[in-house]
């Protein structure tokens, strides 16, 4: 298990993520809906550990943004007014995981300065407090829809495996069906048929039912071909000779043969929806406002304008990457881990 | 055909009328439907207490045979009889019944332990499926079995890769006795280990055998092997049992030309036979 | 032949699948066209009753579907409420947009995929290998979006590309070469960009088909008999690896029409993916529909064809 440091890497660095999104009110120095009009597209506001006359400060300081005279929309350092940074911080309301209020803030600064650690977007929003809300909706999408998606899997690839014949026939068939349909399109036109104006909340569980309805096919078929093979073998024909039902069988010796395709597929799988979700709001046809997603963060960069002037608008997209290589890292190692098991 | 049991039985433990077995198979691409007939109109009989060997090549239908009697696979047409009981007829309860009575131990016998479990939980495992017993029983009879076998008491918590070949096939041997079985299939059970391997677990067997009266059907392609344990041996040539005598009889008078091609092979091992059974 | 019909068969049945869904979704859309005439005091409801049944919309669901799929198949697929236009030859135009960029994509990305994901193969394990390793590797999590928003950066601040779009102004008063210039220009990025995002994919399958194959004892005694490695690789090794490849090419040839949705909106080239967006926002279902259909016929033309080739190239299966 030691030699395996990139899975563990990888799981270290998703874990982190995860972390920090669920706590976004927490992280997040401010509400995702609070709004700057004063300061609209601000650049990153950089934290400095040297202040005006050079000293080393402990508590490092933020300096305010002034609009620049010369140039209409960009932004000045005014390194006159300095502003410490503060941990633990009381700032605006948040519930935890839905639960119970809190408003202590992992970090932020006195009023009036402010701290745009990724800049702000066209309405004055910090982008890294809406990085971090947009991170639940985003990550839980591909969660879910994954989670679907296999369980689908799990219960049409064990049917069709276990039993065979014509239940095999048709859920297979059935299977190549939906392999066989373009799924951006077809999402499209799911959502098409909606309603335009269904709440929010609706629009993000119907997509993520689509995407697990869509994406059954390949974890069926592969699950299949794992308890095809478990079916035949002689511990599994040992254990019918004693009675066994096909339940026990199922349960005690031929699913956890599939325990390590559900993992790589899972681990395949959620990347896949994320992106889903990202392009469909980015589109505009996803999760809309209020709701912050990585999507919508992104879908200012359409316009010319900001996509040639504001370059910290691309940053939620940059951390994307990560996120994906996490959970291709795990997918391939699972893949290595499995072919070195034995038989 | 007589039976040369060291018991005389009166009826057989086994009875197979006509036992016939085809299926249909497709061609990959095309699809097309041929048939393939495993076993045809096969007769044999099992004396109680007895050791049957079943010799064949490979594609002989000894396997089909085999697990035709032990209730894995249909037969298409045909009669199978267990101790006076029609096997063919019995409902859900008296085929979970039946179970307990007939037992297969498989050539390979990795394969035939799931990798992931302890040796414990592998002989305990057929009375975990019957609801035999609380967990303390079990355990105990699990030790029971072990040592019956030969097999230490610390190798309890072992997972089978951690046993040799020789000790993964008492380890299967053990757990088919945990349900007290009064058949044991052997399909090539033997034909993996190495002869010193093989010595040792012939000679458990034969103590089994009179110490739980078992009968036992070893399933074969090696004569020499079958010479050495079997009270009677029946031949199977392309899906036909073609010779059913007892052993010292196919030495001495082999009929079917399958049969005689065999022992021709092997002339030395008629020296050893007549030697040994003279 | 057998297998030809079978999988012939197959897909006729997809298709059959597909104009049901698509049917379903036109008529249980939310809003339709009478609904919004009955809201509208100023006709009657019999006068809608009329319209009703003249469009054959009172009558049960398996004559409207036959009527329905009888139309599309002779070529109407419904008229569009916002372009005003009947909604094949919008459709069709759209196609042939698409296709350009898709098509260029799909052959530029083969083109070099074959030969990476055989120099990768044959050098497995080696440094060549694991540097294209990785750059597949990152090339593959980079999300699509993320690179097409890139390549329009480029094109805005560089200058040298326009900056989305198929035709510049003025595309109508310049001359025939000039015109093959400017739309080559405009389809320069997105083709590019398309291109990468299908390459990682198609070097790791041709890689690991590859690698299968020099594994094999024929290849082995090829060596032995002293073949030149290029004439190894392409003549013998390739040419072996090539089922799971043509089902890989069908694939490629199927997604031709879906794949490209998302950069045609970025890069705001006039595709069937924009077109959808829109009609989505629009609420213009037959237009929905209709690319719908589409997309899953060539989809389904393109696995079958895939289907063909193998039957062609794999004499195994003609034996059968």
């Amino acid at each position: 298990m030691k030699r395996r440091y990139k899975l563990w890497c990888a799981l270290a660095l998703l874990a982190a993520f995860h972390l920090f999104v669920l706590f976004a009110g927490f992280f997040a120095p401010y509400s995702y809906s609070a709004q700057d009009r004063d300061l609209p597209y601000a650049p990153p506001i950089g934290i400095h550990f040297f202040d005006a006359r050079g000293e080393f400060r402990v508590r490092p300081l933020v300096y305010a943004l002034q609009d620049d005279a010369h140039a209409p929309g960009a932004y000045k350092v005014d390194k006159a007014h300095p502003y410490p940074l503060h941990f633990f911080v009381r700032g605006s309301d948040y519930k935890v995981a839905g639960l119970f209020h809190s408003s202590i803030h992992f970090f932020g600064v006195e009023a009036p300065g402010r701290i745009f650690l990724m800049g702000t977007d066209g309405y004055g929003r910090d982008q890294l407090t809406r990085f971090l809300y947009g991170g639940q909706v985003s990550l839980a999408a591909g969660l879910i829809a994954a989670g679907l998606s296999v369980i689908l899997g799990i219960f049409v690839g064990a049917l069709a495996g276990f039993y065979g014949g014509w239940i095999d026939e048709i859920l297979m068939r059935g299977g190549e069906l939906f392999l066989a349909l373009p799924w951006l399109y077809l999402l499209f036109a799911v959502r098409a048929a909606l309603p335009l104006h269904i709440a929010q909340w609706q629009v993000f569980l119907l997509l993520l039912a689509v995407c697990g309805i869509i994406g059954w096919a390949r974890p069926a078929r592969l699950i299949r071909g794992a308890v095809l093979s478990a079916k035949e073998r002689n511990f599994v024909v040992a254990a019918r000779t004693f009675g066994a039902s096909d339940f026990y069988l199922l349960r005690r010796h031929v699913l956890p043969q599939t325990y390590g395709i559900i993992l790589t597929q899972i681990a395949l799988l959620i990347p896949q929806f994320i992106l889903a979700e990202v392009t469909l709001t980015f589109l505009g046809l996803g999760v809309g406002e209020p709701m912050a997603s990585w999507g919508g963060l992104l879908s200012s960069l359409q316009h010319y304008y900001v996509l040639a002037s504001y370059w910290w608008m691309f940053v939620p997209a940059l951390l994307l990457i990560p996120v994906f290589v996490a959970y291709y890292t795990i997918a391939d190692e699972l893949q290595e881990h499995l072919k070195s098991v034995p038989l | 055909m007589t039976s040369f049991g060291s018991a005389i039985s009166e009826q057989p433990l086994v009875q197979i009328k006509g036992l016939t077995k085809q299926y249909v198979q497709r061609r990959p691409f095309t699809r097309e439907k041929f048939t393939v007939r495993a076993l045809d109109n096969v007769n044999l009989t099992v004396g109680k207490g007895t050791t049957l060997g079943l010799l064949g090549e490979s594609g002989a239908g000894k396997s089909t045979l085999v697990r035709c009697l032990a209730l894995l696979e249909a037969p298409s047409s045909g009669e199978i009889w267990f101790d006076g009981v029609n096997v063919l007829t019995l409902k859900k309860k008296g085929v979970s019944g039946l179970r307990r009575q007939i037992q297969i131990i498989f050539q390979d016998a990795s394969s035939a332990l799931n990798p992931r479990l302890t040796a414990g939980e592998i002989i305990a495992e057929p009375l975990v499926i019957q609801r035999e017993g609380t967990k303390e029983q079990r355990r105990q009879r699990t030790l029971g079995l072990m040592e019956q076998v030969g097999l230490p008491a610390n190798a309890e918590r072992k997972l089978p890769l951690d046993f040799s070949g020789g000790q993964r096939q008492r380890l299967a041997i053990a757990r088919a006795l945990a349900l007290e079985p009064r058949l044991l299939i052997f399909d090539e059970a033997l034909s993996h280990l190495d002869l010193a391997n093989q010595e040792i677990i012939l000679e458990l067997l034969a103590l089994l055998q009179k110490t739980h009266a078992l009968t036992y059907i070893h399933v074969s392609h090696d004569l020499r092997m079958l010479s050495g344990m079997t009270d009677e041996i029946a031949v199977m040539y392309e899906s036909k049992v073609v010779e059913h005598k007892s052993t010292p009889e196919i030495f001495a008078h082999p009929e079917h030309a399958y049969t005689r091609d065999l022992l021709e092979a092997m002339p030395a091992l008629e020296t050893i036979c007549r030697e040994r059974l003279a | 032949m057998r297998y030809l019909i079978r999988r012939l068969a197959h897909a006729l049945l997809l298709l059959l699948a597909i104009s049901v869904f698509s049917f379903a979704l036109l008529q249980w859309t939310p809003g339709n066209f009478f609904d919004a005439m009955r809201l509208d005091p100023r006709v009657s409801a019999q006068t809608v009753e009329g319209l009703r049944s003249q469009f054959g919309m009172n009558q049960p669901y398996i004559l409207r579907y036959m009527r329905w799929a009888h139309s599309v198949i002779k070529g109407n697929m419904g008229y569009s409420f916002s372009y005003d236009a009947p909604v094949a030859p919008l459709l069709w135009v759209r196609t042939r947009n698409t296709l350009l960029l898709t098509g260029t994509a799909t052959l530029l990305a083969w083109l070099l995929a074959i030969p990476i994901g055989v120099w990768s193969a044959a050098s497995k394990g080696r440094l060549a290998d694991r540097l294209c390793g990785m750059g597949v590797s990152a090339l593959l999590a980079i999300p699509d979006l993320l690179l097409f928003l890139f390549l329009l950066l480029l094109a805005v601040r560089t200058g040298w590309f326009p900056p989305g779009g198929m035709l510049s102004a003025g595309f109508g008063r310049l001359d025939f070469w000039s015109r093959v210039k400017d739309i080559a220009i405009h389809f320069a990025l997105p083709t590019a960009g398309l291109a990468l995002t299908m390459l990682p994919v198609l070097v790791r399958h041709i890689r690991s088909a590859l690698i299968e194959t020099l594994e094999s004892p024929f290849i082995r005694a090829a060596r032995g008999h002293g073949i030149p490695r290029m004439r190894l690789l392409f003549r013998y090794a390739l040419p072996a690896a090539s089922n799971p490849l043509i089902s890989l090419l069908g694939l490629s040839i199927a997604m031709m029409l879906s794949g490209s949705a998302l950069v045609e909106v970025i890069m705001s080239w006039p595709g069937l993916g924009p077109l959808m967006v829109q009609a989505i926002l629009a609420r213009d279902i037959y237009v929905v529909a209709g690319i719908v259909i589409f997309s899953s016929v060539f989809l389904i033309a393109g696995n079958l064809l895939g289907d063909v080739l193998l039957f062609v190239s794999d004499p195994r299966i003609r034996v059968e």
